[in-house]
């Protein structure tokens, strides 16, 4: 106590505060990381680049561009920046008519036992089936890849976000519902007032499911897709090509992209959703 | 038009059956009657999955019934609305609205005909009244429990429901957000007029709030068990309440209830079948008892083997706080014998109890005396040194309640207190008023000031002395001296089915009586009623050998203290003499009708032939001879040719009924 005193008084920036307040939480993360990088390095070959090599192929000009840049377009040949925000497209697509349908869905099997008995067996059934494995069967059906891409992610997005909301709308608390009961509220209302908000808490655990389960999609389906611009691409070219260190830096993008969109979805949820229900 | 507001809530005949997962059928509850007037407030108190819930979901709607009714203001309540609203025990608030959308959500929706300013004027008015503006904006997540259940309360009662149905509504508050928000409550409830029914099981909560209080037995197959009338007048306050009179026995009423409830459940999970043994048809015997010095030959018939001398192997004590907790025991068949007061074998029997004739026999005395009655130290100190003081105090102030307690209808000391009073030209059901109350609660509650006096047995007389909190104003000597005390008591058919060990039984008993009264054993059977699992007290309160002074050392007038005598000559010989005379005087004060067949219920609850095989059997024949003829203080004889003409020749007395009690002959089994 009396040295961090002493200390704000001697300078204007109080290290050791930040050091006591963050250390513990930023260091770890970061030794990890580079320890991780070590080991990489340490198991690199000429087939399986180490980071170094990595970071030097990306600022290495071929062709006449630089891969570190994201944003850069020549010809067909497009910055890691545009390949991610091809896939994302989709995926916003996607995912967008997943969670429509899924809550739809999700909803009226929740609220009718009936429904719900004669739909649940199905939706099992389908939910288990691999998003790869819809890849051919969509081809096969829609001729073109664009379409077949966008029903790839929504086949894999709806399942979690139906199954989530049926369950968040049969658990709607019995206490609720009786307080609908004596009110005798109508429909509509009931329906804005008490059934969405109180399954809104396992429709965002659907989301946030979905979002991840799309992403991982849009990159199995744009491998098996040629020539469409798009990260999955972008990798099976890289690797067709044997530039081993491009599939690389491209597994950072989707990796971290992941990341962001499960935050992201995990974000507006914890905006949306009242502290009480979470 | 009076019937409605009688019968504003009418519960009828209600039965609820539950499917069980299994296959089974659950009867949870089973024909509940139930009115509740206009305005009133009444709570359900049991125990857990006693169905009090299951009833008020009945009254709400969100429950049926399996059979029967619940009609309010003359309409079939069949779904639920909101002229019945619900506070639920976990508040129930929507977490997504902020308390103000809460309360409005009903009210918009309810009261949809208003403009939607006066609306809002509804919504802010009550949200006023639980006193929480401040909180308005609030989602119900930044609450207190205490300020959530308000703003439930304020959601339930803007509505203006014709009832207000609270489900254990502070069952999950803390002790003083709990007080709180019961005087907050009925003084809401006394502003709107409104009729609440609540679920409860804190019995303080159920006393200060309610008008009627009833009490459900457990299930399966609940039923109204009793309905307490509280007559505590409003507005009540929560620290003042305690000290009206009826606080505490109505207190101790349901506590009993509840206890007996539980008691119940645990006995009928433990009855077992008879173990014969040793040539006894029943060797584990429960034997009921209430903690007093006169329960000592009990202890000692078990701390000193003299149970199991006689082959009664397995005997169980069962202590019970009250007389009313004996009776219970042996009508429900929990018990298979008890030390009773003297009267109750032929209360019992004449069906004091509820008016369900219950035979009852006893063939052993086992104490006689050692009871008083003690008044407060302050009218010692006013001069009251006997009965004649008393009633010129009590004249001198007619507008003043003087209460005095005993312990049960059937027991000696309230024979004994009325007779005492009725001698000395008191009324005592017109110019003092009798309440029964548990011996250990007497000097606590002659402390407590809720009551003037008692007859009670020992130790509490000479207790309440030695605390100089009472002091004896007359001893049983001075009334009956010799008078039967406690006896042993078993059921008719229990004795018809257990000969024997009825025989073993009153013999293990008849020799604890002998070493009782042996002087030379005095300090030990002290000891040994005064430890945990009898009395529990101090042993120099239990007097059990020489008379002691110190009980009436008041220098002005010295009294002989009534040591219990518990053996010798026509001491513990069962006597239809006393029997009749105790019948006499229950029929006197209405406890009882007067059977015209007297003689054969006498003969019937006296079991002289088991005490004389016993005596006999155990070579103490010298002891059967009876006693002489009842000699009272008021120097009247007792005329056991003619007993109704005695009755008749009382001065004060209840119109009392002369009928033919007619009870089933007992099958020989």
């Amino acid at each position: 106590m009396t040295t961090s005193i002493n200390s704000r008084n001697s300078s204007g920036i109080n290290f050791s505060e930040i050091w006591q307040k963050y250390g513990t939480v930023i260091v770890p993360p970061i030794v990890a990381v580079i320890i991780f990088c070590v080991i990489w390095q340490i198991f690199s070959s000429d087939s399986f680049p180490g980071p170094v090599k990595v970071l030097q192929e990306s600022f290495t000009e071929r062709d006449g561009v630089r891969l570190i840049d994201p944003f850069f377009i020549k010809g067909n040949n497009r910055g890691l920046f545009w390949q991610v925000f091809a896939s994302l497209q989709r995926v916003a697509i996607g995912y967008s008519l997943a969670a429509i349908v899924g809550i739809t869905l999700g909803i009226i099997t929740g609220a009718s036992p009936i429904m719900h008995r004669a739909m649940d067996p199905l939706f099992q059934f389908l939910r288990t089936v691999p998003p790869l494995a819809w890849v051919p069967i969509s081809l096969a059906a829609l001729r073109q890849n664009e379409p077949a891409a966008l029903f790839v992610i929504f086949i894999t997005a709806v399942w979690p976000i139906l199954i989530n909301t049926s369950v968040g709308v049969q658990q709607i608390p019995q206490d609720y519902n009786n307080v609908a009961k004596v009110l005798r509220l109508s429909r509509p209302k009931y329906f804005f007032k008490i059934l969405l908000p109180a399954a809104l808490p396992y429709i965002f655990t659907g989301l946030r499911i979905s979002v991840g389960l799309s992403w991982l999609a849009i990159i199995a389906a744009e491998i098996v897709m040629s020539g469409v611009t798009g990260i999955g691409f972008f990798i099976w070219d890289s690797y067709q090509n044997n530039y081993i260190a491009e599939i690389i830096l491209a597994l950072i993008y989707i990796g971290a992209i992941g990341l962001i969109l499960d935050r992201l979805v995990a974000y507006i949820g914890r905006l949306i959703v009242p502290d009480e229900q979470r | 038009m009076s019937n409605i507001t009688e019968n504003f809530v009418s519960i009828e005949q209600i039965s609820k059956v539950f499917n069980l997962a299994n296959g089974q059928d659950y009867i949870a509850l089973k024909g509940i009657d139930l009115q509740i007037r206009k305005g009133e407030f009444v709570s359900l108190i049991g125990h857990s999955g006693c169905g009090k819930s299951t009833l008020l979901n009945m009254i709400s709607g969100l429950d049926g019934p399996t059979d029967g009714m619940v009609l309010l203001d003359g309409q079939k309540i069949s779904r639920p609305g909101p002229d019945r609203m619900v506070v639920f025990q976990n508040y129930s608030l929507l977490p997504w609205l902020t308390v103000r959308e809460n309360i409005a959500l009903g009210v918009d929706e309810v009261m949809s005909n208003l403009s939607k300013g006066e609306r809002q004027a509804i919504v802010e008015e009550n949200i006023q009244m639980v006193g929480l503006a401040h909180a308005a904006n609030k989602p119900p997540g930044q609450l207190s429990g205490g300020m959530k259940q308000r703003v439930a309360i304020a959601r339930a009662l803007a509505l203006r429901p014709k009832v207000l149905l609270l489900d254990e509504p502070f069952g999950a508050l803390d002790a003083l957000t709990r007080g709180n928000l019961q005087e907050q409550l009925m003084r809401i409830c006394e502003e709107s007029h409104v009729t609440a029914i609540m679920v409860t099981h804190d019995v303080d909560e159920a006393v200060l709030l309610s008008d009627r209080i009833v009490m459900l037995t457990n299930g399966p197959a609940s039923k109204i068990g009793g309905i307490l009338e509280v007559d505590i007048p409003r507005p009540r306050k929560r620290m003042a309440v305690v000290n009206h009179p009826s606080y505490y026995s109505l207190r101790s009423e349901i506590i009993y209830f509840l206890n007996q409830q539980k008691r119940v459940k645990k006995l009928n999970a433990r009855k077992k079948t008879a173990v014969a043994k040793h040539g006894l048809e029943k060797v584990n015997l429960e034997i009921g008892f209430v903690p007093l010095t006169a329960c000592a030959p009990l202890a000692v018939a078990r701390e000193k083997g003299f149970f199991t001398k006689h082959g009664l192997d397995e005997v169980s004590l069962v202590r019970e706080t009250s007389w009313r907790g004996i009776v219970d025991g042996m009508a429900g068949g929990y018990l298979d014998a008890a030390q009773m007061p003297s009267g109750m074998p032929v209360w019992m029997t004449l069906g004091g109890n509820d008016n369900r004739p219950l035979p009852v026999v006893s063939a052993l005395t086992m104490t006689r005396n050692g009871n008083a009655i003690t008044l407060d130290r302050r009218f010692y100190e006013q001069g009251i040194h006997t009965l004649a003081d008393f009633k010129r105090m009590l004249q001198d102030s007619p507008s003043q309640q003087h209460r005095l307690a005993m312990v049960h209808p059937s027991s000696m000391h309230n024979m004994l207190l009325r007779y005492w009073l009725a001698t000395g030209g008191i009324d005592p059901d017109h110019d003092v008023l009798l309440k029964t109350i548990p011996p250990a609660q007497m000097v606590v509650d002659l402390q407590a000031g809720s009551i003037d006096g008692f007859c009670v047995g020992e130790p509490w007389n000479l207790r309440a002395a030695m605390e100089k909190v009472g002091f004896t104003i007359a001893t049983d000597l001075e009334i009956w001296p010799g008078h039967p005390g406690k006896v042993l008591g078993v059921r008719e058919d229990w004795a018809i089915a257990y000969p024997n060990t009825h025989i073993a039984l009153t013999k293990a008993l008849l020799e604890a009586c002998q070493y009782c009264a042996d002087p030379a054993n005095a300090e030990e059977v002290g000891q040994i009623v005064a430890g945990r699992d009898y009395v529990s007290t101090q042993p120099e309160y239990i007097q059990i050998g020489a008379p002691s002074a110190i009980a009436c050392d008041l220098e002005e007038p010295m009294r002989e203290y009534a040591h219990h005598l518990f053996y010798g000559e026509g001491v513990n010989r069962p006597s239809r003499t006393e029997h009749l005379w105790q019948m006499v005087q229950m029929a006197r004060w209405g406890e009882i009708p007067f059977p015209r067949n007297w003689v054969e219920i006498l003969e019937r609850v006296c079991r002289v032939s088991v005490f004389s095989t016993a005596a006999r059997e155990l070579g103490l024949s010298e002891i059967t001879y009876s006693r002489g003829a009842i000699q009272l203080f008021d120097g009247s004889t007792f005329n056991t040719e003619d007993p109704l003409g005695y009755l008749n020749s009382l001065a004060i007395k209840r119109d009392f009924t002369v009928a033919d009690v007619i009870i089933d002959t007992p099958r020989i089994a």
